[in-house]
């Protein structure tokens, strides 16, 4: 009885792809959590652009778990598709699962984040210490290279959190300006309200705060407004350009954003994609970054 | 003969009670060696401290004349003795190799079991006893006698020479009781001395050659069981005269209080019918595994019946649960002390006041002067010794413990009582209370039920008796009117056709 | 009544390490021993400090929810979404504390009735309630709400702010709760021996129920006040809070095998928590290093509790 029921779910995920398969592109695509607010960005863009070609586009969320990810890519190869687009949980987890996947013929590009192979079609990433370098520039610039900025790192280990923090960091040390103090906030909103309020204490003369994403930059936000501080005195910048941080631009709030553009870039894998399985074309690079920026507005 | 072990002026405390207090006892070569003793006397403390699970606070253990410091467990077993617990320390999934050579299984040189021969050394350990167990079986799968031929040939494979039995014989049936005792002489003559512990009186004529008592942690005697009679020994326990040990009590019997009609679940029992009234005490007597608990359970609620109707004051009832059975004034003293009548991380006051807090809470909050009021004159009432009512119920010795139990549903005055095994595990003295307490309940018009395996008990306290066998009550006999031989009989279902 | 150091480390270990690390804070941190800074522990230490309290519920009864994590996730989302909508504000608080509760009815239901264990259940409902944060919110926070709700995480009476108020309410009425009602008394019962709590003919299912509903309830409480706080509701609030609750509990002394316990404990264990992501920010210890630190108080903080185990 159990199995009959697995079995008829299996058959029912399994019928629609397969159907389509014959006339309609189909293309896999993972992200590591849609929880986070830069993936979902992603994901909706990667929508818009799939529509656009025609493609048909399978979600998977791997939940934030390298696990659930490679599950998803065996399922993606086991149900045929035409192409994989994937931003691994980590460079290293996924690569098996990837090299299998284009053993099996379905190309495979990876997005915001590489994964450590040569067999991907194509990688279209921001560079993250390009973007952690682009963040500190604005804070040196609009201090002025001379003050004091407080740093928020992302969740210990990460990818994400190791690179824009060396980016940044590397930026500062050739400057004027000095980092007082950094902490990790855990990419997390409530997380950068709380550690924003110890740290205020100890360094009451910060110039500016750094967050390594926006989540925890509008914690801190929420810190400085709590603690009566003239937000317009500092100098503010997180980091991925989701809604909410735009919003607190627009209520000038927040001072600037670092965008690495997800939309665009899946866009430009998918796009990628697309050209290799329809028209049997490589794509003239197989790295492309698109220039974190930070936006002020 | 040669002395093997002696244990000398040991003392050990624990907050707030002295459990040893200079205590003495030792153990020739080949010799069977009864302590007895009422229960929190000291013989489970010091068999702890002899297996060296505790520490003595003072005093020193002698192992063929030389001292030896205790560091722990796995000393003495190395020394040569071994403890049998009460509560047998098998794993039941388990099988009867595995559990005998526990850690130490013969091995390959490449570290793989060798099965054959561990097989082969149980069949070879097992031997002896001439007993028919298969060294694959599970545990679990075996009875309890021989779960307990199990423990011996564990205790043999490390080469014990001492061996403690705690209350060897409360699992077993008359017939397993035999063997074990055949064993017991067979391991004698083997060479291996056994400190045998025991509450039933009667068993140590059989086996034992010495006798130690032990009264609030001081040894009070040590002599050759020739030179003693039962009644010294129990006076020597309780330190008084126990003339009445069975107490009487003319009481009057009212009007019909619980009624049973039809009783029946398949597969545990069938057809039950009985009643009792105001001012009585039921016996119901059986062999193990006769269903005589299951039936009260069923009454209680804490089995669902197939079918058969429950009457209380003449009215017929719903009784799907205990709440249901408490609601309607039935209180049941499980047979399982600590795992259903206690909860052992709670004070003496918790447990007490456990089933009347939905009786004393005013908006809400419980009103705690009342019920402490009420606990502490039970606890003064029925004399259970405990330092506090905060004390935890872990720490009291099993008859204070039972009283807990039994103060829990006195403090709710309950219509019908059912006891199940009031007296398992208790000493003489506290058994005389409790049947005390049992008499006093009836006279205050409550309608008392006695689920017991003891003869003795049941033919002494009961207005009637109720002999259930294989699920059915195949007798009732009035006080007075049958021999406890024809009670046995009808227990053992000779009266009964086969069904 | 004599003094005994054994018996005095025996009661209160963990109060007296709590103060050994206040003290060292105190002299590595010109800032910590500061009323400002007490105060902000005291306010961070509220949100989980109050998810602790429902807690200790459950793991007296001995069981463990790890789903409050994601309860208040779901409470603080709907919570902004019905703010955004401008529903009226006591209609909100309400709105969000039943959906807690809800969440809680239902693990306590799968649990008792369904005969679940409740790591089960609880991992279950963990992945639902985030789920359907995520359904609701689409993924993105939500924000923009009416000024007056701000009150809850961001106000002040007589100078202490709100939240503490709340967190210190919920501890006093849970440790009334705990000695001085039925449920309280059961929940003890319960963990220690739930046989012997049926036998004595209490419905001991519906009181182990209430435990997960409780914990519901402080979970969304808390939700109130994140929301408020960060003035927003989003997916990945509490991600990771089971873990910080559950260890304030076990730091505080309640046995993981329930029927041993306090809300004092509790607190207290809240407090040590708060005190050590405070102090590691104020003396800027390293990321990585904070986790090794926070992995060897909860250790030593169960260990400690081993011993007065074996010492009774």
């Amino acid at each position: 009885m159990k199995k009959v029921l697995i079995l008829l779910t299996m058959v029912l995920v399994l019928l629609p792809a397969n159907i389509f398969a014959q006339k309609q592109i189909v293309i896999g695509m993972t992200v590591p959590g849609l929880q986070f607010p830069f993936f979902v960005t992603m994901k909706a863009e990667a929508d818009a652009a799939a529509a656009k070609l025609g493609v048909k586009l399978l979600f998977i969320d791997a939940e934030n778990s390298s696990d659930k990810q490679m599950a998803a890519i065996e399922s993606f190869v086991a149900q045929k598709v035409d192409g994989i687009l994937i931003s691994p949980m980590t460079t290293d987890s996924l690569v098996p699962a990837i090299e299998a996947a284009v053993k099996a013929g379905i190309p495979v590009a990876t997005v915001d984040r590489k994964a450590n192979t040569n067999v991907v079609l194509i990688h279209v990433g921001a560079d993250n210490v390009e973007g952690g370098r682009a963040a500190a520039r604005y804070i040196v610039d609009k201090l002025k290279n001379k003050g004091g900025v407080i740093e928020l790192e992302g969740t210990p280990g990460s990818s994400a959190a190791v690179d824009r923090k060396k980016g940044f960091d590397e930026v500062m040390k050739k400057s004027g300006v000095k980092i007082l103090v950094s902490q990790t906030a855990e990419f997390d909103r409530a997380k950068g309200q709380s550690v924003m309020e110890n740290l205020m204490q100890v360094y009451p003369k910060f110039d500016a705060v750094f967050g390594a994403n926006d989540e925890m930059i509008i914690g801190a936000i929420e810190a400085m407004s709590g603690a009566n501080i003239d937000l317009k005195t500092k100098v503010t910048i997180g980091f991925d350009a989701t809604t909410d941080a735009l919003s607190y631009m627009a209520e000038g709030k927040l001072g600037a954003t670092i965008d690495q553009f997800p939309g665009k870039q899946a866009g430009q894998a998918l796009q990628a994609l697309f050209d290799k399985i329809k028209n049997k074309k490589n794509p003239a690079k197989n790295v492309t970054y698109i220039n974190p920026l930070p936006v002020t507005k | 003969m040669q002395t093997l072990l002696e244990m000398v002026g040991i003392c050990k405390s624990f907050p707030g009670v002295r459990a040893l207090d200079k205590m003495s006892f030792d153990l020739f070569e080949g010799e069977v060696h009864a302590l007895v003793g009422e229960n929190g006397a000291g013989k489970s403390t010091l068999m702890k401290i002899l297996s060296g699970l505790y520490l003595a606070d003072e005093g020193e253990i002698r192992l063929r004349g030389k001292k030896i410091v205790v560091t722990g467990i796995r000393q003495m077993i190395d020394a040569g003795i071994s403890v049998i617990y009460q509560e047998l320390n098998l794993i039941q999934h388990l099988s009867v190799a595995e559990n005998i050579f526990l850690g130490r299984e013969p091995r390959y040189a490449g570290g793989f079991i060798n099965w054959k021969k561990m097989y082969a050394d149980v069949d070879r350990l097992l031997k002896p006893f001439n007993v028919d167990i298969d060294p694959r079986a599970k545990i679990l799968s075996i009875g309890p006698a021989f779960q307990q031929v199990v423990e011996i040939a564990k205790a043999l494979s490390l080469k014990a020479d001492i061996i403690v039995m705690d209350e060897p014989t409360a699992p077993l049936t008359g017939n397993e009781v035999e063997r074990l005792f055949e064993m017991i002489n067979a391991l004698k003559k083997s060479g291996v001395s056994i400190i045998y512990i025991s509450h039933r009186l009667e068993e140590l004529a059989r086996v034992a050659d010495r006798v130690t008592i032990i009264r609030d942690g001081s040894m009070i005697v040590t002599k050759p069981l020739s030179e003693l009679n039962t009644e010294e020994i129990i006076r020597h326990m309780v330190g008084r005269h126990l003339s009445e040990q069975y107490p009487v009590a003319e009481i009057p019997v009212g009007a019909e209080v619980l009624r049973v009609e039809a009783l029946t679940k398949k597969g545990v029992c069938s057809d039950v019918s009985f009643s009792v009234r105001k001012g009585e005490i039921v016996g119901f007597t059986g062999l193990v595994g006769a269903g005589r608990t299951e039936i009260m359970q069923l009454i209680y609620g804490y089995l669902k019946r197939d079918s058969g109707k429950v009457f209380i004051d003449g009215k017929e009832t719903t009784i799907r649960n205990p709440r249901d059975a408490v609601l309607k004034g039935i209180g049941l003293i499980p047979e399982e002390r600590k795992k259903q009548g206690l909860v052992l991380g709670l004070s003496v006051f918790d447990n007490s006041a456990l089933t009347i807090l939905d009786k004393f809470s005013r908006f809400g909050l419980l009103r705690m002067k009342t019920i402490g009021d009420l606990v502490r004159g039970m606890v003064a009432k029925m004399e259970i010794k405990t330092p506090t009512i905060r004390q935890q119920v872990r720490y009291l010795s099993g008859g204070n413990q039972q009283k807990v139990v039994l103060s829990k549903w006195f403090v709710r005055n309950c219509k019908v009582y059912i006891f199940d095994e009031p007296t398992r595990g208790i000493d003489v003295g506290a058994k005389v209370e409790i049947y005390k307490l049992m008499q006093n309940l009836a006279l205050q018009g409550a309608a008392v039920i006695m689920v017991s395996s003891e003869l003795l008990e049941i033919m002494n306290m009961s207005d009637r008796i109720e002999v259930v066998f294989s699920g059915r009550i195949v007798k009732e006999f009035k006080k007075g009117e049958a021999s406890s031989e024809d009670v046995m009989e009808y227990a053992l279902g000779l009266h009964s056709r086969a069904s | 009544m004599k003094f005994n150091l054994r018996n005095t480390l025996k009661n209160y270990g963990i109060v007296i390490a709590f103060l050994i690390i206040c003290a060292l804070l105190a002299f590595m941190s010109p800032v910590f021993f500061t009323l400002n800074n007490m105060i902000l522990v005291i306010r961070q230490t509220s949100i989980y400090g109050i998810m602790a309290v429902g807690m200790t519920f459950v793991i007296l009864t001995g069981g463990i929810d790890l789903s409050v994590g994601s309860i208040l996730a779901l409470s603080g989302a709907i919570c902004a979404g019905m703010l955004k909508s401008g529903m009226p504000l006591p209609l909100v608080l309400a709105l969000t504390m039943a959906v807690g509760l809800g969440c809680g009815l239902f693990n306590g239901l799968v649990i008792t009735v369904g005969r679940i264990t409740p790591f089960v259940v609880s991992l279950g409902m963990m992945s639902i309630a985030r789920g359907i944060t995520l359904i609701y919110t689409k993924g993105y926070p939500i924000s923009g709400f009416q000024p007056e709700f701000r009150f809850i995480g961001g106000g002040y009476v007589f100078g202490v702010p709100v939240p503490i108020i709340i967190f210190l309410g919920i501890v006093l009425i849970a440790f009334v709760v705990l000695t001085q009602t039925r449920l309280g008394r059961y929940t003890y019962a319960i963990g220690g021996n739930e046989e012997t709590v049926k036998l004595s003919g209490i419905n001991a299912g519906f009181f182990k129920s209430l435990a997960y509903v409780i914990a519901g309830l402080t979970a969304s409480i808390s939700a109130l006040i994140s929301t408020s706080r960060l003035n927003s509701g989003g997916p990945q609030a509490g991600i990771g809070y089971e873990l910080d609750v559950i260890a304030a509990v076990v730091i505080g002394g309640t046995s993981l095998n329930g029927g041993r316990g306090s809300i004092w404990g509790t607190f207290v264990g809240a407090l040590m928590i708060g005190v050590i992501n405070n102090g590691m920010n104020l003396l800027g210890i390293s990321s990585y290093f904070q986790l090794v630190v926070k992995g060897f108080i909860i250790i030593g903080a169960v260990l400690l509790d081993r011993l007065r185990e074996q010492a009774d």
